[in-house]
């Protein structure tokens, strides 16, 4: 791996790590306001700061290693509990994720971080460390707990006990025994039947080694509500003695130090055994016997093969971080990251394949013919239904890995809307539904922008004021609602905001200052129609912002952006109740299933995704209407496009009189193309065109058809704004002509 | 694809065809073609392969001069006819036609020649400015031109060759 694979990858994970506290955030924000307290979840935003941190070191970038730095001693604070979860400390963490954010996308061009805001956050981020209670009453003094053991508990550790003791949570010693050899296994093991009924504050060497160095003695700080019989029942067949650290009578109070029940150090010898007012309590599984006993030696072994199938942990864990680096471990081994360049290249072998796939059907196909080769045919064409199989298979496989869930960046926008309200003193609430949804990670990159356009244009100029809202008495609280869901080979987004709409006969009135419409036009034009003028790139000027309070600032570019992934965005919009974005996109981008068809002698692939129906074309059917063909197609009137008027092929002498329309449908719009012959269906591996020809408009890219020909792919979408907005470009120049 | 005794030549290792040369002053490599009846080269570096014409999809609405797209070893690839973009008079590919794989200024592109001659090795003394021989009103694409000499089985030199090459300069045909 060379430097920047490296840095690629940090990068990558860096901002997989921002994103997941950003997400932790909101979740902590979600739980504090429901009155809860979430130590985990503090301690993974405290995990991924630190690594993050780390990370920032190893590269050098030495500001975004400050911030994190600062942001750990907060979130420290916080699971210590010398911080509270508040409002205000919340917005400072926000602040400081969002800044994260932005200082990593500027090292990543390799820009300069803009570093206004570094220094006055680090400010926030110092005070907001004011630090609450210090120091309870000493709470810990009321149970038989020796202060030594108080006193070599991490920071955290005393705090979860703390925690414990306050919320009256009885507390136990664990004293477990396990073979040196395989204390990892052993240890986690004895975890994972202890968790589920309780929290483990601390592992607590006793020191107590036998002499023979086998045996490795531990005693566990153990919190559980769970009652002692069952708590006993649930660890049976493990090495440990369950002891209840109960509260101090008032006459063994003042003797505490004289009788500590826990040992700690190495240097400590041997604890005495439990003293007389906690012994009905303390059940333990295995008395004080003699460290090497061959019972337990031989429990152990017999053990033994049981733990094969058990987590592996490389070197026994220092006792405190143990829980962190288990579940990292977890984690890396499970999960590999992968440049998606990687995942094009495989598609590409797969489509080459594809294509040895086609010749091998008709090489069968031909053999077939021969009388003499009938078994070798037979096999031939076993072989090649195996082949067929498993090549599908392993191309649904490398597509799934491809796809990735929209949550990613749903989550984002979760972040964007709580920033993008707060500036605009509005109160949103925004309702996510299927962010489960999975697209090609491709799609999922290119989205943020333009999903980031839409909804910062409902905060911004959708919703309402809170004080006109109460007026016109609407909820105060505006609603954005994201829906995502997918239809067939379509995954549809929907951006829905309860605010004031779109005001149609604005548009239209701008529309036709602008040219882009003659009066006539406008006199009829639906309002569903009207709206799409937002799109226009005209329409995005300062004027037409004040004149539509403010809907079409940029929304050209974000058809664009929809349109490079080969999808549509429609808006609807009614006034006073609101406006919502459709977008509908394809799944993926890598592979495709096309309709094959024949225009003047060329062959050309149209993904079926586009494609609503194809239909013999009726020549008596076609009526002229402003000099556009159109048919009509189940009472509906049906634009005709005709690709070799578009493309201006050489018109060849057509040997059958027969055509056909295949009708595309996207977002809501049709269009009939005319061609001479339908080949059926093929999948195809879509590839870009060069740079030369970039310009050329109509066309998604090219395929490989087998037999050495290339075929040219139509942009399904492109055509369709071509073939529907000639109609109107017509209208204006006739207009422009009639002035 | 290719297959060519030309290209398989091409693919041989460039330092054992160095030896079978005369070595002697600075020389560089070039490849020969002809397109309509003018002589051209290009820089030998900058070709990277000679096809036979694969069969062209023609791409409607692009630039005159592109003939459309093939697809080499999976790799969609446009094809430009150096006769239409020099304003030579146009013809169909014929036998002896071959596409040159060409580093483009961004992309690796064909160009549709009428027909490969050989490889030339030309010293600095072989190659005269274009300007010195066409005026001032020659196009930016003509790098020079080349006198080759003849030679005899020593290298030596013996007397200037009838050959006229027009020594194109890649990068400003190609950008558009």
């Amino acid at each position: 791996m060379n430097a920047s694979d490296a840095k690629d990858e940090f990068f990558g994970e860096a901002q997989e790590l921002i994103d997941a506290l950003a997400r932790d955030l909101l979740a902590l924000e979600t739980s504090s306001r429901a009155g809860g307290d979430d130590p985990e979840l503090v301690n993974d935003i405290f995990r991924s700061v630190h690594t993050l941190k780390g990370l920032s070191g190893l590269f050098g970038l030495n500001r975004l290693g400050s911030l994190t730095h600062e942001l750990e001693n907060r979130l420290d604070d916080m699971r210590m509990g010398r911080l509270s979860v508040s409002t205000s400390v919340l917005d400072v963490l926000f602040r400081a994720v969002e800044l994260l954010g932005r200082m990593l996308a500027a090292a990543r061009r390799g820009e300069a971080d803009d570093d206004s805001e570094l220094p006055s956050l680090l400010a926030s981020l110092k005070t907001a460390g004011a630090s609450k209670d210090q120091r309870a009453d000493d709470e810990l003094a009321a149970f038989e707990l020796d202060p030594d053991i108080v006193r070599v508990l991490t920071e955290h550790e005393e705090h979860r006990l703390r925690t414990n003791v306050r919320n009256g949570t009885p507390l136990y010693r664990l004293r477990a025994r396990f073979p040196i050899d395989r204390i990892d296994k052993a240890l986690d093991e004895l975890k994972q039947l202890a968790k589920p009924l309780g929290e483990i504050i601390a592992y607590l060497p006793t020191g107590d080694l036998p002499a023979d160095g086998t045996l490795f003695e531990l005693d566990i700080l153990y919190a559980s509500a769970t009652p002692l019989e069952q708590l006993r029942h649930r660890l049976e067949g493990q090495d440990v003695a369950i002891h209840r650290i109960s509260r101090k009578s008032a006459a063994s109070h003042t003797s505490l130090p004289a009788a500590p029940d826990v040992p700690v150090q190495a240097a400590l010898p041997p604890p005495p055994r439990a003293p007389s007012d906690t012994a009905r309590d303390s059940v333990p599984l295995s008395l004080d016997k003699p460290f090497v006993d061959s019972t337990t030696n031989e429990r152990a072994a017999l053990q033994e093969p049981r733990h094969g199938g058990g987590i592996k942990t490389p070197v026994p864990p220092k006792p405190e971080e143990e829980g962190s680096r288990a579940a990292l471990a977890g984690r890396m081994a499970h999960t590999v990251r992968v440049d998606i360049r990687r995942l094009d290249h495989l598609m590409n072998v797969l489509g080459e394949l594809a294509i040895v796939r086609g010749s091998l059907a008709r090489l069968t196909e031909r053999l077939r013919q021969h009388a003499t080769f009938r078994d070798l045919t037979t096999e031939l064409h076993r072989l090649h239904r195996a082949f067929d199989r498993n090549l599908a298979e392993m191309q649904s496989g490398i597509l799934e890995v491809r796809m990735v869930p929209l949550g990613q960046v749903f989550e984002r926008l979760a972040r964007a809307v709580r920033q993008i309200a707060r500036q605009n003193d509005k109160e949103i609430r925004l309702v996510v539904t299927g962010a489960e949804t999975e697209v090609d990670k491709l799609i999922v990159e290119e989205l943020s922008d333009p999903l980031l356009h839409i909804v910062r244009n409902s905060i911004d100029h959708g919703i309402e004021p809170q004080s006109e809202r109460a007026a016109l008495g609407k909820p105060v609280e505006g609603t954005i609602a994201l829906n995502a869901f997918q239809a067939g080979n379509h995954v549809i987004i929907e951006i829905e905001d309860d605010g004031a709409g779109v005001d149609h006969d604005r548009v239209i009135a701008t529309a036709l200052r602008r040219g882009l419409l003659t009066e006539e036009q406008a006199r009829e034009i639906a309002p569903r129609d009207a709206i799409n003028y937002l799109f226009l790139p005209g329409f995005s000027t300062r004027e037409a912002v004040t004149d539509l309070s403010g809907r079409g600032v940029g929304l050209d570019v974000v058809k664009t952006n929809i349109a490079r992934l080969g999808g549509v965005v429609d808006v609807q919009s009614e006034r006073g109740i609101g406006t919502k974005f459709t977008i509908t996109l394809p799944i993926t981008l890598a592979i495709l299933r096309a309709l094959l068809l024949g225009v003047s002698g060329r062959t050309y692939a149209l993904p079926l995704s586009s494609v609503a129906e194809a239909t013999v074309l009726d020549a008596r059917a076609i009526r002229t209407v402003e000099g556009r063909e159109v048919t009509s197609l189940r009472g509906e009137t049906l634009p005709l496009c005709r690709l070799e008027r578009l493309f201006g092929h050489d018109r060849t002498a057509k040997t059958n009189t027969r055509s056909y329309i295949v009708v595309v449908a996207l977002g809501g719009r049709r269009v009939g193309i005319v061609v001479d012959e339908l080949f059926g269906q093929q999948d195809i591996v879509i590839k870009a065109l060069g740079p030369s020809l970039s310009s050329v408009r109509g066309f998604a890219g090219a395929t490989d058809l087998g037999d050495q020909r290339v075929g040219l792919v139509l942009d399904a979408a492109a055509l369709l704004d071509e073939v529907l907005s000639s109609g109107e470009r017509r209208g204006m120049e006739a207009y422009s002509v009639g002035r | 694809m290719s297959g060519g005794k030309l290209s398989r030549e091409l693919s041989t290792p460039r330092a054992s065809r160095a030896r079978a040369l005369p070595s002697g002053e600075d020389r560089e490599e070039y490849l020969g073609f002809r397109a309509d009846k003018e002589m051209f080269a290009v820089s030998l570096a900058l070709v990277r392969e000679i096809l036979k014409p694969p069969p062209i999809t023609e791409v409607p609405r692009a630039r005159r001069d592109i003939l459309g797209i093939v697809s080499v070893r999976g790799q969609i690839t446009t094809v430009i006819d150096l006769r239409r973009r020099l304003n030579l008079r146009a013809t169909d590919p014929t036998i002896s036609s071959r596409v040159l794989l060409v580093q483009g200024n961004d992309e690796v592109l064909g160009l549709l020649v009428d027909e490969v001659t050989q490889v030339y090795r030309l010293s600095p003394l072989e190659i005269e400015p274009a300007t010195s021989v066409l005026g001032a009103n020659v196009g930016s694409h003509v790098a020079g031109i080349g006198r080759p000499r003849m030679r005899g089985l020593r290298g030596e030199v013996q007397n200037a060759s009838e050959e006229v090459l027009i020594l194109l300069d890649l990068a400003a045909l190609l950008s558009s």
